[in-house]
């Protein structure tokens, strides 16, 4: 029932979940994760399928070493955009900026539409792939989550990511503090961003075809659902919530055309089902708990 | 030249009011709990096809009926739980209209605007009867709510929920009663303009609504959020604007109204008519 393939979009459903997780840890709603999305792919889509010194070949093959360089530019060019944008709109507060952040998407969307090179509706395709099968996007797709992981992990133990929590908590005593609270959210922007945009160009590759719609308003919003779902207080939440939610619809797939209306069941119980997701603080301290004991018992 | 120009503004100020109804469901909505119904731009839809499935041949209000018997008014704590639950009702709707009517589009019958002429020449400029139907039709909902909201008791209470909810409810409002109420109100304003859009366009499949939810959304922002007067200066603006855009750019036309909101949003949060929150510590 779940094949290799499905395997790689529940991986990129986690990593989504994640980039929109990072900016709520720092107490932001940002929903610009699929535009930064959308950059990161149309660049990997536009530069391995325009520039031959990347090593495209005749038969749809792809040097690893350009597929990994592209996860580096489309990560890149990402957080120079949310470098960019971030510094204006995170000015704005709450449900403004969850709005501004739409309009980006909006705006990066029927850019991507419109702009004489990125192939219109239609969108661009015949991307060279540098994996064989779909199992071959396994390892980048975990790597890639396993380095978000670590990342969002030390945050956890580092300044930043305490300034984080504290903006979180309130931004008017975090400033009190002395917390740059503008330096903290743009980072913390920025960092969604690179994320966003890395898995971006892995999805170009592993979908072979890209275009407009994906990265769309929908997407926000399932996006948001994953890290509301799975819990918005650590990032095995969003890890959580995308695989479960991305998994979802085809593994439904047998009841027909209900589908989708299931799916938007879930996303509209779940909250008064799960209202602080299914990773709750409380989960994660009771693990925190037994990880102790298991640490103290050899010693005993 | 000045024909054209009668035309393209009549076409601004039609979509325009659809705008501006849309805006004014967020604007109910918003002023009384503070949070967005994302399920707006659904429910957009969902008039749309209600009136074209009940449509005796002349021009209801039938889009007004989503509005009745939404799950809402549930207690959360959370906006952000708020905003989920309404993106989650949305995508069930949107997603019930394409399993029981298609994704296809659906074109109104010709006799829809029960025996109307087609356009009527005006001064060499022709315009579509339905668009001035649509700006009529428009124009009395948006003066019926604001006179509601002015003068009868309920829309000042509901007023006054908007102002304070737990004075409000000191006072011996009900203030869940308003809430629904709002709701309610929202989602026929919203039904509403999806009737009207079908009627004149035609409707494109369940997704007709989300766009102009979004553009709503940009709406709201422009004249300010929980602004009456805003949301329908705002909508105006909006149309206007957007029928401007030459016809060589009308791919960005969809973007257009995002750089406003991206501007407004820069430049005047508050919005062209909207308060300015003093945070309180």
């Amino acid at each position: 029932m779940i094949d290799n393939g499905l395997l790689v979009q529940m991986l990129i459903g986690a990593l989504l979940g994640v980039s929109v997780y990072l900016p709520l840890a720092a107490g932001q709603l940002s929903l610009a994760t699929p535009a930064f999305y959308a950059v990161g792919g149309t660049l990997a889509a536009l530069l391995s399928t325009t520039w031959p010194a990347l090593g495209a070949g005749a038969d749809g093959s792809f040097p690893l070493a350009s597929f990994l360089l592209e996860l580096l530019l489309g990560g890149l060019l990402a957080g120079a955009l949310a470098l960019l944008v971030g510094r204006l709109v995170l000015r704005l507060q709450g449900i403004y900026l969850a709005i501004a952040t739409i309009a980006l998407v909006e705006i990066v969307r029927v850019a991507i539409l419109n702009l004489p090179f990125t192939g219109g509706a239609i969108g661009i395709f015949g991307i060279p792939q540098p994996f064989p099968t779909a199992a071959g996007y396994l390892l980048p797709a975990l790597g890639l989550l396993a380095l978000a992981g670590w990342v969002c992990q030390r945050l956890e133990v580092m300044p930043l990511g305490r300034a984080m929590a504290a903006i979180r908590n309130d931004e008017l005593a975090a400033r009190c503090m002395g917390i740059d609270t503008t330096r903290v959210k743009l980072t913390a922007f920025v960092l969604s961003a690179v994320l966003a945009g890395s898995t971006g160009a892995l999805a170009a590759h592993f979908l072979n075809t890209w275009n407009a719609r994906q990265g769309s308003f929908d997407t926000a919003v399932t996006m948001l659902a994953f890290v509301i779902l799975g819990g918005s207080r650590s990032w095995l939440g969003p890890v959580l919530g995308g695989l479960l939610l991305t998994a979802l619809p085809e593994l439904l797939r047998p009841v027909g055309d209900v589908r989708l209306v299931l799916f938007g069941l879930v996303i509209l119980l779940g909250p008064s089902v799960f209202p602080q997701g299914l990773i709750t603080p409380g989960l994660l301290e009771r693990l925190g708990r037994l990880g102790e004991r298991a640490e103290r018992e050899p010693q005993t | 030249m000045i024909e054209t120009l009668l035309q393209t503004l009549l076409n601004g100020a039609a979509s325009g009011g659809v705008y501006a109804l849309v805006a004014l469901g967020y604007t109910l909505v918003f002023s009384v709990l503070g949070v967005i119904n994302f399920a707006l731009g659904a429910l957009f839809s969902l008039g749309g096809y209600l009136t074209y499935l009940l449509m005796g041949g002349a021009i209801s209000a039938n889009g007004g009926l989503p509005g009745w018997g939404l799950p809402f008014g549930l207690p959360f704590p959370l906006p952000l739980l708020v905003l989920i639950t309404s993106l989650g009702a949305g995508l069930v709707l949107v997603n019930l209209l394409q399993m029981l009517m298609g994704a296809e589009g659906y074109a109104f019958p010709a006799t829809a605007l029960a025996g109307l002429p087609d356009a009527v020449v005006l001064g060499g400029a022709r315009i579509r009867s339905v668009q001035v139907l649509l700006l009529a039709v428009c124009a009395a909902a948006v003066i019926a709510l604001t006179l509601w909201l002015e003068r009868s008791r309920s829309g000042r209470a509901l007023k006054a929920v908007a102002e304070d909810a737990t004075t409000a409810r000191l006072l011996g409002i009900n203030s869940d009663a308003m809430l629904r109420l709002a709701f309610l109100l929202s989602g026929a304003l919203a039904g509403l303009g999806g009737g009207l859009i079908g009627v004149s366009i035609s409707l494109p499949g369940p997704y007709v609504g989300i766009g102009y939810g979004l553009k709503g959304l940009a709406v709201l922002v422009l004249g300010g959020l929980g602004s009456v007067p805003g949301a329908i200066a705002g909508g105006l603006l909006m149309g206007l604007a957007e029928a401007l855009v030459p016809g060589e750019a009308s791919g960005w036309r969809d973007a257009l109204a995002f750089a406003i909101l991206f501007a407004v949003l820069l430049l005047r949060p508050t919005g062209l008519l909207g308060r300015r929150l003093v945070e309180k510590v």
